[in-house]
C-alpha cells in the first residue's frame, strides 16, 4: 500500500470517528410563555418572518437542515447558535428586564435597518431567510411599535 | 496491520484531544473565578468607597473619542468600561442604588462589549454609546461620582427622536455626529 493511499484512509477514518461526536440539538419543542411571538401579540406575517429568518440562530428551537448531521459542519453550526442565542434569545424574550428588552430591540432594529441581519453567510444556505423590502419594513414597524409601548410603560 | 494501529491512535488522539479541551475549559473558568473573587481585597486596600469613578472615566474616555471620530480609540475605552463595571463592588450600595445598579449592570457591559469589538464600525459604536449613555445617567444618578457630570442632549441623533450623553465641560461637544456637527445639541441638567 503506497503513502498516499495510507494518508487517504487515515483521514477517512478520522472523518468516520468525528461522526460519533455530535452536539446536543438546540430543539425545546415547546412554545415558551417567555417567547417574544406569545408575549407581544404579535401579528402573524410579522412572526412568519421572526421564525423563518431570525428563530434558528436567536431562539431555542433550531431547523436543522440535512448537513447539520454531517461533522464538523453540525460543530460550526451549534457553535453559531450558541453565540447566536447569547446574544440574543426571542424564547427567553421576557425574562429580560425592561431595559434589556428596550436595548435588544433598538439593535434589531438597528441591524435590519443596515442589513447586518440576517447574516449574509447564513442567508447564503437559506434562501428563504433573506429579508424582502417588504418584509423588512413591516419588521420595522412592528419593531417601532413594540419600542413605543414599551418605553411608555 | 499496520493500517489498524495507525487508525486506532488517530481516533484515539481525536478522542483525548477532545477530553484535553474540557479540562482547559474547567481550568479556565478556575483561573477567572478567582480572578473576580480576589478583586474586592485589592479595594479594600486602596481604602476607598467602592465608586463609580473608574466607570465614569472610561465612559468619559469613549464619549471623546467618538467626538473626535476615532472608533479603535472608542474600542479600548470600551474595553476599559466593561473591566470597570466588572471590578464595581455593590456591596456598600444603599438598597434603592443596588436596585438600579442590577438594573444597568449586564446592558452597560454588553454595549461596552459591542464598542470594543467594533473599532471599524463607528456608527455601530454610536448606535450602542446611545442606549449606553441613558444607563449611565440612571448610574450616576443614583451612585454619585466625584466629578461634575453634565447632561447633554442631541436633538438630531435617532432619527431626531434625541439622544442624550454625558460630559465633563460645559461646552458642547457631540460624540454622535463628530466633526461634522460638533456644536451641536444642548445641556439639560448638571449632575452632581
Amino acid at each position: 500500500m503506497s503513502k498516499a493511499k495510507k494518508i487517504l484512509l487515515g483521514l477517512l477514518v478520522l472523518f468516520i470517528a468525528m461522526q460519533f461526536i455530535r452536539p446536543a440539538h438546540n430543539a425545546s419543542n415547546t412554545v415558551q410563555a417567555a417567547d417574544m411571538v406569545t408575549h407581544f401579540n404579535t401579528p402573524s406575517n410579522v412572526a412568519g418572518i421572526l421564525s423563518a429568518s431570525c428563530y434558528d440562530c436567536h431562539s431555542s428551537n433550531t431547523r436543522y437542515p440535512w448537513y447539520a448531521n454531517v461533522q464538523p459542519i453540525g460543530w460550526l453550526l451549534a457553535n453559531h447558535v450558541k453565540d447566536g442565542k447569547g446574544e440574543l434569545n426571542f424564547s427567553e424574550f421576557t425574562t429580560y428586564s425592561k431595559r434589556r428588552q428596550l436595548s435588544k430591540l433598538k439593535s434589531i432594529l438597528n441591524s435590519i435597518k443596515d442589513g447586518s441581519m440576517p447574516l449574509s453567510s447564513y442567508t447564503l444556505l437559506h434562501n428563504d431567510a433573506k429579508l424582502s423590502e417588504d418584509s423588512k419594513a413591516s419588521l420595522i414597524q412592528w419593531t417601532a411599535k413594540v419600542i413605543d409601548s414599551l418605553s411608555r410603560l | 496491520m499496520k493500517i489498524i494501529v495507525f487508525s486506532i491512535a488517530l481516533i484515539a488522539t481525536v478522542l483525548s484531544a477532545c477530553s484535553n479541551n474540557n479540562s482547559t475549559a474547567k481550568e479556565e473558568t478556575k483561573t477567572s473565578d478567582t480572578a473576580t473573587t480576589s478583586a474586592p481585597a485589592s479595594n479594600i486596600t486602596n481604602q476607598q468607597a467602592p465608586s463609580v469613578d473608574e466607570a465614569v472615566t472610561a465612559y468619559l474616555h469613549l464619549k471623546n473619542a467618538l467626538t473626535s471620530d476615532n472608533g479603535k480609540e472608542a474600542a479600548e475605552a470600551g474595553k476599559h468600561l466593561h473591566e470597570a463595571m466588572q471590578k464595581l463592588d455593590n456591596a456598600s450600595f444603599a438598597d434603592n442604588q443596588k436596585k438600579v445598579y442590577a438594573d444597568v449592570i449586564e446592558d452597560i457591559k454588553e454595549h461596552a462589549e459591542h464598542i470594543s469589538t467594533n473599532g471599524e464600525k463607528i456608527a455601530h459604536q454610536r448606535e450602542h454609546f446611545d442606549m449606553l449613555s441613558k444607563d449611565m445617567y440612571d448610574l450616576v444618578k443614583s451612585v454619585k461620582p466625584s466629578q461634575t457630570l453634565y447632561k447633554d442632549h442631541c436633538p438630531m441623533y435617532n432619527d431626531k427622536k434625541g439622544a442624550i450623553w454625558l460630559s465633563e465641560m460645559k461646552e458642547i461637544k457631540n460624540p454622535y455626529y463628530g466633526k461634522e456637527m460638533l456644536t451641536c445639541g444642548k445641556q439639560q441638567e448638571e449632575v452632581k
